[in-house]
């Protein structure tokens, strides 16, 4: 029981990371049906950004991850911009844009920070709280706690403001948008900045728990899409629980298989896919003769 | 036609006498390259020819060569006999990758494919038996007797047959039934399995054939480098091969060869900065998908066209003929039923589209199914072709019960359709697309590729004659050679409708088809749809053109709010109140309107 649960501890706040990882995924997906294949190396891009300006500029943790958040931002105006033209046309075309952007990136990234990685150091004491005989890190409980008011303040985004209104508009019905005055490309841009800036948030929060390098947005990229899909792709709450589940599952998975953890994660993600590609909160799309 | 013969001659005069001037290293660069442009052409067929989103292909050329290697160095086996294992393993492996289209298409197909190429990774960086990270050394060659294929000048040779090999198969699968089918299906999956293409197996056939490409490739990579290890088959070479694809033209496999050839090249002469290669391949991947969507392949094409627009078309325009009716069959209306529907309910969330709905069609009938908008005469349409599976009820076709059966099924039981908003295959031609709905040989005969091109050229010959008929039949021969995008609305009607004929149905569905169709147009409709019924086929229309319906059809069924509200003689339907309220209102009250279902997000 002990093992059981410090397992669960282990894996949530990885799980908060793919929670991140997935709104950012689902946010661009609900807006306009893409899902953003380059979404994992703009995480590793915030990562190196949070990590250097927390590193060699010595900024406060916070404020670097507000530069790096901010800086990734400018990122995904320019993916958006980029392929605009294909907006609402071809998605398989699209897909393939963003993995063009992926390859860029990446190569990037290689250039600019090297292809070695570095560790990022605990901005909090490092010292574990023991809780009901689980050893639970401090930084643990910051991450969830970032990840929570962060997805918090972009519901409220969606549903209290004037532009959030917009997306959801756009995200329903481009054409009907269009026709009451929804500019729906500065829409899409609005969605895709703020996707890569929770990618940017992602990745700097997972600095200090995982080794920062190149191959990191990999992962997580692909982790925080299955965590979308099993929440039900599209869906903010399903982005949050799919998330969690990824990231205890991860946990169990590395746990009883050691090495072969990643390749048990895919297979349980496929059969998933399989059975209900819709996920749990996810909508039932028909198709229309 | 001599031309193009004489450009393969010197292309294949090029690529034999290459070797003899190329050092030790530009050979290996050489063979390394056409490994590369077997799997792209694997790819192209799958993703470009089906439209089946692969990022596994890296994973099939990998199963390919672990394969290879483990049976020659663990179980001792001979290199021939273990190549041909591992293609058939490859194969195995890409069935397993294949299923998940089976249910998921586009972006849930491409990131199932890489998490399972991922997987693939995973394990062999992990298991013993493929020698963990460090990988497999010292894999022995294959052995020719006479020929001495250590010698990577040799080993060309026989790669280049592979390849040519490869590539001639993959050309002349694209040009006939199997390839035609997978075409029709990339371009619009909901229209081929209407018209009996089995959607299921032809996606599993692309994933099969990219891996037999995939082994194949493996295969002669282990044979040439005689050493395999993880990172060959990792996500980088992915993207690579995908760019190669995208770059070269994904619809060409003339254009995935080029590609491939083209960005090795490139990546081989950045060799020492291969993240400035990088780079540079990853933009140019994003500039094709913007500005050049079919690729390298694609720009002559657009260079002829933009050429043309220039020139202001010389020559005639093509003209729309006239229609040939087709000689009248002895019997018709033997009056058993053809179409029997019985309390079909149709529930999607909040909205009944459909309520207990029943009607009858018998043999030899043309049937009218009007109603105001949203009253759910398409959806009815859609339940009976098998798109949609009822609530409740049963249709019966043919005296059998076929409710829920997938649209393939019904096709091929001898129903066709035509749809509302036009569904034709866009990038096939008028000719193609007609041909494919002429196919009726069940898409598992296709292992009949396997016993050599000529039975399959002449049954092409003769379907190909079938369509100039039919094509002349419906006036339409001018526009044999056109993709269907470029024709006037009217036209493009046209063609579904002898599309739809040419399945060779018992019962046809058309959905409104006088939609946009002007007065003279309408007239050649209906005396269409007469000559059609008068052939042996049964009809049932839905049209708005009140004055066609009441010209054409023998008995008239009008739906409103989901139910049949009436149902008789063209001349009794409209005199019946209900029918007039419906059209017309009896009052204002929005009682009676169905109720809109809540949108959620």
């Amino acid at each position: 029981m002990q093992v059981f649960l410090q397992t669960i501890v282990g894996g949530v706040s990885l799980g908060a990371v793919y929670a991140l990882v997935a709104l950012g995924f689902s946010l661009v997906y609900r807006t306009m049906g893409l899902v953003n294949f380059a979404h994992g190396n703009v995480v590793t891009v915030g990562a190196y950004l949070a990590s250097t300006f927390y590193l060699s500029t010595r900024l406060p943790f916070a404020l670097a991850m507000v530069v790096a958040i901010a800086l990734t931002g400018v990122i995904g105006l320019v993916i958006e911009r980029v392929l605009r033209p294909l907006e609402n046309r071809d998605f398989d075309l699209m897909l393939i844009g963003t993995i063009g952007f992926g390859i860029v990136l990446d190569a990037l990234i290689i250039m600019i920070w090297g292809a070695t990685g570095r560790a990022v150091p605990s901005p909090v004491p490092s010292a574990p709280i023991e809780l009901l005989g689980l050893r639970i890190r401090t930084y643990d409980l910051v991450v969830l706690a970032i990840a929570a008011v962060a997805t918090v303040l972009l519901v409220l985004f969606l549903s209290r403001t004037k532009r959030g209104a917009a997306m959801q508009a756009v995200a329903m019905d481009h054409e009907a948008a269009t026709a009451v005055g929804i500019h729906v490309g500065r829409s899409n841009a609005i969605a895709f900045m703020i996707g890569a800036g929770l990618a940017a948030l992602a990745g700097g929060l997972v600095g200090p728990l995982l080794y920062v390098s190149p191959a990191l947005g990999g992962a997580l990229g692909i982790k925080g899409f299955a965590a979308a899909i099993l929440g039900g792709f599209g869906s903010i709450p399903g982005a949050i629980v799919g998330g969690l589940a990824i990231g205890i599952l991860d946990s169990f998975m590395a746990g009883h298989f050691q090495g072969y953890g990643e390749l048990f994660t895919f297979l349980i993600f496929t059969v998933i896919i399989m059975v209900r590609p819709t996920g749990i909160f996810g909508e039932r799309t028909v198709n229309r003769a | 036609m001599r031309k193009k013969l004489a450009v393969v001659a010197v292309v294949a005069a090029g690529a034999w006498f290459l070797p003899y001037g190329l050092d030790s290293y530009a050979i290996h660069v050489a063979n390394v390259i056409l490994i590369f442009a077997v799997l792209a052409i694997g790819l192209g067929l799958c993703m470009g020819v089906a439209g089946q989103v692969n990022l596994a292909q890296v994973a099939f050329f990998g199963v390919g060569a672990y394969a290879t290697a483990i049976l020659t160095t663990k179980a001792g086996l001979g290199f021939w006999v273990a190549a041909v294992l591992a293609i058939a393993a490859t194969v195995a492996v890409g069935l397993v990758v294949g299923t998940p289209a089976l249910r998921v298409q586009s972006h849930y197909l491409g990131i199932v494919t890489l998490g399972l190429a991922l997987a693939f990774t995973n394990w062999v960086t992990n298991a013993q038996v493929s020698g963990g990270a460090e990988g497999i050394s010292s894999i022995p060659g294959p052995a020719l007797p006479g020929v001495d294929l250590d010698s990577e000048y040799l080993y060309y040779y026989l790669e280049l047959i592979v390849f040519a090999l490869a590539l001639a198969f993959g050309l002349f699968l694209v040009r006939t039934r199997l390839g035609r089918r997978m075409r029709a299906m990339r371009d619009d999956s909901l229209a081929a399995g209407a018209l009996g293409a089995e959607v299921p197996q032809l996606r599993m056939a692309a994933f099969l054939l990219a891996s037999v490409y995939g082994g194949v490739g493996g295969v002669l990579y282990a044979g040439l480098i005689r050493y395999v290890a993880p990172e060959s088959f990792g996500i980088a070479n992915m993207f690579l091969l995908l760019g190669m694809v995208i770059i070269g033209g994904r619809q060409s496999l003339i254009g995935c060869v080029v590609g491939a050839v083209g960005l090795a090249l490139v990546r081989e002469g950045l060799v020492d900065h291969p993240t400035v290669a990088q780079v540079a391949y990853g933009a140019v991947v994003v500039l094709v998908v913007v500005f050049a969507p079919t690729g390298l392949a694609g720009l002559p094409a657009r260079v002829r066209a933009a050429l043309a627009r220039r020139r202001q078309r010389q020559g005639a325009a093509a003209r729309l003929g006239p229609f040939q009716p087709y000689p009248a069959a002895g019997s018709r209306s033997s009056g058993r039923p053809m179409l029997d529907v019985s309390g079909v309910t149709m529930q999607f969330r909040g909205l009944r589209a459909l309520d207990e709905v029943s009607l009858t069609v018998s043999e030899g009938e043309i049937r009218g199914i009007v109603g105001p908008n949203g009253s759910g005469k398409t959806t009815l349409f859609n339940v009976v072709s098998g798109l949609y599976r009822p609530t409740a009820g049963h249709v019966r076709f043919r005296g059998q019960d076929m409710t829920g059966s997938r649209p393939y099924r019904l096709a091929r039981a001898g129903m066709s359709r035509t749809f509302q908003n036009l569904r034709l295959f866009g990038d096939l031609t008028v000719e193609e697309n007609v041909l494919v709905a002429l196919d009726r040989s069940p898409t598992l005969a296709s292992w009949r590729y396997l016993l050599g091109p000529i039975s399959i050229l002449r049954q092409d010959r003769a379907l190909r004659r079938q369509a100039g008929d039919l094509l002349d039949r419906y006036g339409l021969t001018e526009f044999a050679q056109s993709p269907p995008r470029s024709l006037p609305y009217g036209i493009q009607r046209r063609v579904e409708i002898a599309r739809a004929v040419a399945a060779a149905p018992s019962l046809l569905l058309l959905d409104e088809p006088a939609a946009g169709l002007n007065g003279e147009e309408v007239r050649q409709l209906s005396e269409i749809v007469r000559s059609i019924r008068d052939s042996g086929i049964t009809v049932i229309v839905i049209e708005h053109n009140m004055g066609l319906v009441m010209s054409l059809c023998e008995r008239i069924t009008v739906l409103a709010g989901g139910r049949v509200i009436a149902e008789g003689e063209p001349a009794d339907v409209a005199a019946t109140p209900a029918v007039i309220e419906a059209y017309l209102g009896d009052s204002m009250s929005t009682d009676d309107l169905p109720s809109v279902p809540e949108v959620t997000a």
